[in-house]
């Protein structure tokens, strides 16, 4: 994601609005923050403000879903590794058509943690050959030392679904993705925990950030309460729910766990329920134990089909 | 204390095969431990983990899904589901360091009277050698 790829996407998306793409999802550099964020652009005159980078953290996925409908035409996308993965799994789920959409492909080197850049100025930190350049003092920061924790066990940096592809992808990561955690024994394993889920205020920011929760009604937050003009108080505090208001560390817990469940075979890996976390909660520690499961026990990776709608992979003494 | 635990065990056993194996054991008058609450379900497929973290989250001590054989689901897969996101939430609750013997998947027929008894006997020794579940409860 360098300034050429940059710039060969920036003619690439100019030109395709062009021709049959009516908008295109793609990352504009933010005012105020040292990062891009993602919009919206419907004519070819606005491509010129399109921005990519390490810098570009987000997954163009979920903006993708939300607005797909609202175009006849084709909808385009900029989508580096994750992303386009999360695509694919709403493609295969029946949420997106997929001649609805061009995908410009990015193959990713990573992305920047941005929590890290927060003290600088947006004009002040340029991305340039691999390295992250401060302005002030050009001081010279390695990608590496600012990446994204999620990054390090990327195992698709290039994207699993495009029309045309640019960029050049970091190393795949290829191991066991063990977790210190699990080599502790079970009560400090609840203890960490617990303390962890102490923090969480339950905005569902991880929520409405995660390209794959696109149900209208959550398990955790019931809006269609069956009610009537002629429901009593009682009645409508008594309605059934899984969880209620209430903020302590294993009602937190029992969030996070669910949520993850849903997840299961899905996750796209992008780390934006971590991203967009308020309290810094280690959210993607769950998800990858369960997508390292899932692998270990079904032997189920990143197939076509639905982890969920397969049925003949029932492991043996289990 | 420990000796006044009881335990408090919810089962949700499917219609067609546990819960008739459950009514087995009944009208056969075999005697298992009184501490099973059984809940019916339509199919042991459509036991959702929030349920199960829902008993815990209430205060039972342990749960039971009790479903027919493979091959015999009154729904041809339902209890494929079941087992695949029982393996998955017990392997969770180990990671966050919840005894996951609390939790079990049961193969019952409706014929298997006996086999209930027994499981539900040796389940409920078992929760009771774990003592009370209090890490959900909160």
């Amino acid at each position: 994601m360098d300034t050429e790829t940059e710039k060969i996407v920036r003619n690439r998306v100019a030109e395709l609005l062009n021709e049959d793409v009516e908008a295109f999802v793609v990352f504009v550099r933010k005012e105020t923050e040292p990062r891009e964020r993602i919009t919206v652009i419907k004519g070819p005159e606005e491509a010129e403000k399109v921005a990519l980078s390490p810098l570009s953290v987000n997954n163009t996925a979920r903006v993708l879903l939300e607005v797909v409908n609202n175009f006849d035409g084709k909808v385009g996308v900029v989508a580096k590794g994750c992303d386009s993965k999360a695509i694919k799994g709403l493609i295969s789920e029946g949420k997106i058509e997929r001649e609805k959409i061009h995908i410009i492909g990015i193959s990713c080197p990573g992305i920047v943690d941005y929590r890290k850049l927060i003290a600088f100025s947006p004009e002040d930190v340029i991305f340039e050959d691999g390295k992250l350049i401060i302005k002030p003092g050009d001081k010279e920061i390695p990608l590496e030392e600012v990446i994204h924790d999620n990054c390090r066990y990327c195992r698709s940096p290039s994207p699993v679904i495009y029309d045309e592809i640019y960029g050049k992808a970091r190393e795949p990561f290829d191991g066991t993705d063990d977790d210190e955690i699990e080599k502790l024994p079970a009560d400090e394993r609840w203890k960490y925990w617990i303390d962890v889920f102490e923090k969480c205020i339950r905005c569902y920011a991880c929520r409405s950030a995660c390209p794959m929760c696109y149900c209208t009604e959550c398990l955790v937050d019931p809006v269609n309460l069956a009610i009537s003009p002629m429901s009593t108080a009682e009645e409508k505090a008594a309605y059934p729910r899984f969880l209620g208001k209430t903020v302590t560390p294993a009602d937190n817990l029992f969030y996070h766990l669910i949520r993850v469940f849903h997840h299961a075979g899905r996750c796209a890996d992008c780390g934006e329920c971590e991203r967009a976390c308020p309290m810094d909660i280690p959210l993607r520690k769950l998800e990858r134990k369960l997508q390292k499961e899932i692998k270990e026990i079904f032997g189920y990776e990143d197939e076509d089909i639905p982890f969920l709608a397969k049925l003949d992979i029932i492991p043996e003494g289990r | 204390m420990m000796e006044d635990f009881e335990p408090k065990i919810l089962v949700f056993a499917c219609n067609w095969c546990s819960y008739a194996g459950a009514d087995l054991a009944g009208t056969s008058r075999l005697q298992y431990a009184p501490n099973v609450r059984i809940v019916r379900v339509m199919c042991s497929g459509m036991v959702n983990p929030a349920m199960i973290l829902y008993a815990f989250r209430k205060g039972f001590d342990g749960v039971v899904v009790a479903g027919c054989h493979p091959g015999d689901c009154h729904y041809n897969v339902g209890n494929y589901y079941a087992k695949k996101r029982i393996v998955l939430l017990k392997e969770m609750l180990d990671f966050i360091g919840f005894e996951s013997d609390r939790l079990k998947l049961l193969w019952a027929s409706a014929a298997e009277g006996k086999k209930f008894a027994e499981e539900m006997t040796n389940f409920t020794e078992r929760i009771r050698k774990l003592g009370p579940q209090t890490k959900f409860r909160g």
